[in-house]
């Protein structure tokens, strides 16, 4: 009875061990498919954010920082992200709003007549950068929650597969040793009865 | 205009800037402290010192040219005050009073600290630091407009006018564009009631800039693919050249190299000889620094000028103007670790 519960807990470890491989593969495949998209768009800020530091430095030297200064407190202004969620083979990755925040020369909140061309192309620079930090910070969380599902998946999966399979199998062994064991020493029992039987027998026959 | 006492000090005031061989010194200076010690051998010296108290590094250059440029604007507006010039001159300086009333009503919507919006104005216009400090101490935007009204300053008008739309629609933009196009109404309107020489040139001086900022607005509306219509609404009124028509011809092109096109056989036919890749990425600060590279040329060309009359004045203004402008541009990109060829390009020379 127990050799059965045995054997049947080790076909469902062996059936859980090749779900989750399965699992983990399709998480790896994934997981590379948004790392590509996230070392993309990495290098792309990375570009762009030399580019934004760049105009940066040239609107501070023409137009003054107290200038650009100025124009920022017009744009000062909260930023509203509406996030959701979506579901990874089980693992809970977030969805960010795709809203663009490069915006038309009139709706940056100052009066473009009294502001330069220079603080414009920054703004429009670092609005660009914000716009593809959205996207990353969307992208990066799916990768490391893939990342830390990858890793449970293969801890389980090798706990299955080193420690809970071999267990089991062991024991399994030592229930179907043990049954063999009893088996061999029943039939030498029995042998040894039907001798002192058959002996006794010989003894009355003989009276 | 009386112009003879003024003119007089100020081309005392202008063998002080800086001239091209300076520039190229503090160009070759390898970093921003021998740039600093070349500096304190200039007129630069008494506001470097003082700013040294409190400031280090770029940020003690950029104060100490910063005060230096109020101070000298100021020294000239002392020269004048009580008399006629005055109203010309000013003129000239409210530029800076739009601009400081435009940082504190954007400091004042977001409810800025008072000392922040401070350090962004620069007191080089009608209204001194005393006056500046008064205004951000208000508690927001209708006391600061309401401030102004009572001390009966003309900036007042268009913000009384403009308040209701943006009560409204709480939008900064309304005041601003009104505060803009005052400036250039309000000057067009002085100077039309003044027949004088100096008048004359001074008017000749404010279309310019007017011709200038409409380009400049055509050029970024058609980058941005502003509605027509809506775009209409920011040209400057008062030029002969380049009046309302001419601008919605330019707009009319739809295209950068179109509208450029069209500028062909005007004073700004240099804006055509921009490269190419610029015009491909429809770069608007390239085209704005040639056009101020301009506008500061014809500036300061009227030192040439009649030597009694206001063209001294608006040359000298100009001309200290862009010496703090190269002066920053430098200083800047030395910290930045820029190339020569990059910072040269960055330079507005005289």
């Amino acid at each position: 009875m127990e050799l059965i519960k045995k054997n049947a807990q080790i076909k469902l470890a062996e059936q859980g061990r090749d779900l989750l491989r399965e699992k983990m593969d399709a998480l790896i495949q994934e997981f590379f498919h948004v790392m590509e998209s996230v070392s993309q768009s990495r290098i792309e800020l990375e570009e762009l954010s030399l580019v934004a530091q760049h105009s940066l430095l040239i609107a501070q030297a023409v137009d003054d920082p107290v200038t650009l200064k100025s124009a920022s407190f017009a744009t000062r202004r909260g930023l509203t992200l509406h996030i959701t969620g979506k579901n990874i083979m089980g693992v809970p990755v977030p969805i960010i709003e795709k809203k663009r925040f490069v915006k038309n020369l009139l709706d940056r909140g100052y009066s473009f007549l009294g502001v330069s061309g220079r603080i414009d192309e920054t703004a429009e620079k670092f609005e660009a950068e914000l716009d593809l930090i959205i996207t990353l910070a969307e992208t990066e969380t799916s990768l490391r929650r893939l990342g830390g599902e990858i890793q449970m998946t293969r801890r389980r999966v090798n706990a299955l597969e080193q420690v809970l399979i071999p267990e089991l199998k062991r024991q399994a062994k030592y229930i179907e040793n043990t049954i063999d064991e009893r088996d061999r020493e029943d039939l030498f029992r029995l042998k040894k009865v039907k001798k002192i039987i058959e002996r006794k027998k010989k003894v009355v026959k003989k009276a | 205009m009386e112009f003879a006492y003024v003119n007089a000090r100020i081309r005392g005031m202008r063998s002080r800037l800086l001239d091209r061989s300076l520039l190229e010194q503090l160009i070759n200076k390898p970093d921003l402290d021998s740039l600093i010690a070349e500096l304190e051998k200039t007129a630069y010296r008494q506001e470097l010192e003082k700013a040294g108290v409190l400031f280090s590094g770029i940020t003690r250059i950029e104060v100490a040219i910063r005060k230096d440029l109020v101070r000298t604007f100021r020294t000239i507006l002392n020269f004048i005050k009580g008399e006629d010039a005055e109203k010309l001159l000013t003129i000239i300086l409210n530029r800076w009073d739009i601009q400081n009333i435009k940082t504190i009503l954007r400091g004042k919507k977001i409810q800025a600290i008072p000392s922040e919006i401070l350090e962004c104005t620069i007191p080089a216009g009608q209204l001194d630091e005393a006056a500046l400090t008064e205004l951000v101490k208000q508690p927001d935007v209708k006391t600061v407009i309401d401030l102004l009204a009572t001390w009966g300053i003309a900036y007042a008008r268009p913000l009384i006018l403009n308040f209701k739309e943006y009560t409204e629609t709480r939008d900064m933009q309304v005041l601003e564009y009104a505060l803009d196009t005052f400036y250039y109404e309000n000057a067009l309107s002085v100077l039309k009631k003044d027949e004088s020489e100096d008048a004359r040139i001074l008017k000749r001086m404010i279309i310019t800039e007017i011709d200038v900022n409409n380009i400049k607005t055509v050029l970024r509306v058609i980058r941005d693919r502003i509605d027509r219509e809506e775009a209409e609404r920011y040209f400057i009124k008062g030029s002969t050249e380049f009046d309302t028509k001419k601008l919605l011809s330019l707009m009319k092109t739809g295209t950068i190299e179109g509208a450029l096109k069209e500028l062909e056989y005007t004073p700004y036919q240099f804006l055509t000889k921009i490269p190419q890749e610029y015009i491909a990425v429809e770069k608007i600060s390239a085209f704005e620094k040639e056009m101020e590279r301009y506008l500061v040329k014809k500036a300061v060309s009227q030192f040439l000028g009649n030597p009694l009359s206001i063209a001294i004045p608006i040359a000298y203004i100009w001309a200290k103007y862009t010496e703090v402008t190269n002066i920053r541009v430098i200083a800047r990109c030395k910290i930045a670790e820029m190339s020569e060829k990059e910072l040269r390009e960055a330079l507005i020379y005289v």
